[in-house]
């Protein structure tokens, strides 16, 4: 959800603002992706995009979490297991659906094996969209769900 | 003569040796096209090109026909260098049986399974009993791959589960 | 007074969520203590049905769609596909994009194999060099974002040719990142090869021979490193392999430091070949004139992955679309090498051992 006019000093200005507040834990779960959307989050944090200074610590368990982070466009099998994992984290919870295959299905969402996005599995808060989206606009849209989060406590 | 020709030539060789094939063609210049007359003879002409060990198992296609052909046909492929050596088998739709080649060539497992599950061939002496990619909710006896697969009826009484909040 | 000791068999299920796999795919051990006794693999988790969605679509389309099988290994999925269907219709790309699409081939696999390096070094615990592999990694994304326009899914190809044309002042950029990661890669390769903690976890471990290599049918860097000589650039060369051969990297060790070696010197082997193929680029044009409706006839189109031997079958009928499209991919021949070497190993040296044949469980699903 980057607009054109947002420059990358104007990110990190609003980085800055709520990592001083908030510190997210997140948890990655893959329902049926190419793989693309995953590592460009793995490539998040890592020394480039580095998302651990800003306190956003990629989890390995649900219940440690407070963001999950879903990629591809969740496949009959996987939508049990997503479904288990959303149910394990703990309360306040939020969904950000990453890449065009969890907004929508993305290439497959033709294909009889797939449910056509997160959106129609759970309630999901952000939406990434890119095929896959760079690390900087994954980061940009936990940052935007934060913010709006912050917003509505205020 | 380059290695690729005389791996033809070899496997011309085998599939004529016996009464195996039916008809032998070459589409390309690196392939052969060896059509079985019996699906009961692949084990038989496997076990020829293991002996003179030509080529490995590359994969194994399936192919449906058509309704109105009545027929599925399953391709064996196997590849020696930039050779590609086709082996041919034409079942019938509703009666649909072939061997395993898993005990010959134990590779062959899970190219058998998901011929197996994704066209409905039966194959005889293939233990794993489970799905290899199909969900385990799947219903039993819709073959996806197949013409006449509709997915409509996939979505009868299989809502998405909504979370209550 | 005797206590009779009850062994108990535990069974442990990994997946399909799980920190170590960033996949999906569900494996169950059962243990005796320690040791593996037994191994499962439950797939199709990324299963989502690509050959018969490809079935209805164009064959323009279906580049997009077979790019999209597997994100680490697009290039080669969407190559394959072209070729297949460029022989269908009797037509041959011009060797300048046969020479670019073997350029973005080759980076592609130095991406492909600095990945692995590092989720494998995370997978053993090693994080400082999943830090530092993806670090470099980012100099061939930035190569392959500013020759192609995209990080990842680059659709470079096209039917008939490609798309983007690379110029003098790109080739230089992309000397010297390659100067600069094959210094790297220097650095990598003593770590895998001398480096003691690692070497404890790598040397000895997940060993496969050379007979049991052949008769599980595994492909790619991880036959190569039992022993297997088997490479598709260097026995069935396409696109532009005729012109500038590889150099195939054996080692004949066949545990999970070979696996390691094999991998680093496929990446010194690709350095060179970039090097030579920009050196050596031919002129002409981008693309050839494909027609529409692909004439009726099938092929077999077989291509070497960062992983191993991909295969496609295409089957046309004369029309604008598909017959039939089927890929088979490399992880579903190596899978099984993974149960049979996770028996008899520590339950701890098991994530090594998946590692080390390079899984990629969207391409085996498709």
């Amino acid at each position: 959800m980057i607009t054109s006019e947002k420059s990358w000093q104007n990110v990190l200005e609003r980085i800055k603002t709520w990592a001083r507040i908030n510190s997210p834990w997140v948890i990655h779960f893959n329902s049926g992706s190419c793989n693309g959307c995953d590592i460009e989050i793995l490539a998040t944090v890592t020394p480039r995009y580095d998302l651990e200074r800003f306190g956003v610590k990629l989890q390995g368990s649900p219940r440690h979490a407070d963001i999950l982070l879903c990629t591809g466009p969740v496949t009959r099998q996987a939508r049990e297991r997503l479904l288990r994992v959303y149910e394990q984290m703990p309360e306040p919870k939020f969904v950000v659906a990453v890449g065009s295959c969890a907004l929508s299905g993305g290439a497959f969402h033709d294909c009889y094996n797939t449910m056509g996005g997160v959106d129609q599995v759970l309630p999901v808060d952000a939406y990434i969209p890119g095929c896959p989206p760079r690390p900087e606009a994954i980061i940009d849209g936990v940052v935007k769900l934060l913010a709006s989060l912050q917003k509505s406590k205020a | 003569m380059s290695t690729t020709e005389e791996t033809l030539m070899l496997a011309r060789e085998i599939a004529g040796a016996w009464d195996w094939a039916t008809e032998v063609v070459q589409p390309e210049e690196n392939r052969l096209d060896v059509y079985l007359k019996n699906p009961d003879d692949l084990v038989a002409i496997v076990t020829g090109l293991r002996v003179k060990r030509l080529g490995y198992l590359a994969a194994i296609t399936g192919l449906d026909l058509g309704t109105e052909a009545g027929e599925l046909e399953v391709l064996y492929h196997f590849c020696a260098g930039a050779a590609v050596i086709t082996l041919r088998v034409r079942l019938n739709r509703q009666e649909t049986a072939v061997a395993s080649l898993s005990e010959l060539i134990p590779s062959a497992e899970p190219y058998e399974r998901e011929l197996r599950e994704m066209y409905g061939v039966t194959i005889n002496g293939l233990v794993a009993p489970n799905y290899l990619y199909l969900p385990d909710d799947w219903p039993t006896g819709v073959y996806p791959m197949r013409r006449d697969f509709d997915p409509q009826s996939l979505l009868a009484g299989d809502g998405a589960r909504t979370v209550t909040e | 007074m005797q206590i009779d000791q009850q062994r108990e068999r535990f069974t442990i299920p990994i997946g399909p969520q799980h920190p170590a796999l960033k996949e999906p795919g569900h494996f169950r051990f059962t243990v005796d203590g320690e040791i593996v006794t037994d191994a499962t693999v439950r797939l199709g988790y990324a299963h989502r049905g690509l050959e018969k969605l490809a079935e209805k679509q164009n064959w323009v389309q279906n580049i997009y769609l077979f790019e999209r099988v597997c994100g680490i290994c697009s290039h080669i999925h969407s190559t394959a596909y072209c070729l297949g269907v460029e022989r269908l219709a009797g037509v041959a790309a011009p060797p300048r994009a046969q020479a670019i699409r073997t350029l973005v081939g080759e980076l592609e696999r130095i991406h492909s194999h600095l990945l692995w390096l590092g989720v494998s070094a995370h997978e053993a615990g090693f994080d400082t060099l999943f830090m530092f592999s993806w670090r470099d990694r980012e100099t061939i994304m930035d190569l392959l974002e500013a020759f192609t326009g995209n990080r990842v899914n680059y659709s470079l190809n096209v039917l008939g040719g490609v798309k983007v044309d690379m110029t003098d002042e790109l080739a230089k950029t992309v000397l010297a990142g390659l100067d600069f990661l094959e210094e790297r890669t220097h650095h990598y390769l003593e770590v895998v090869s001398k480096d003691t903690s690692f070497l404890q976890r790598t040397r000895g471990v997940g060993v496969m021979t050379r007979h049991q290599a052949e008769v599980l049918g595994v492909v790619g860097p991880t036959a190569r490193a039992s022993g297997v000589t088997r490479d598709i650039r260097h026995e069935a060369p396409y696109a532009a392999y005729v012109d500038f051969p590889v150099r195939v990297v054996v080692d004949d060790r066949g545990d999970l430091e070979a696996r390691f070696v094999v991998r680093m010197k496929e990446l010194l082997e690709s350095y060179r070949l970039v090097r030579e193929i920009l050196a050596n680029l031919p002129d002409g044009d981008l693309t050839v004139r494909m027609p529409r409706r692909i004439k009726a006839g099938e092929t077999v189109s077989r291509v070497e992955a960062p992983r191993g031997e991909l295969l496609y079958f295409l089957k046309s009928n004369g029309t604008d679309t598909p017959e039939r499209v089927h890929a088979r991919t490399p992880t579903i021949c190596n899978m099984a090498s993974v149960v049979r070497l996770a028996v008899g190993h520590q339950l701890a040296d098991v994530p090594l051992i998946l590692a080390g044949i390079d899984p990629c469980f969207s391409c085996n699903d498709r």
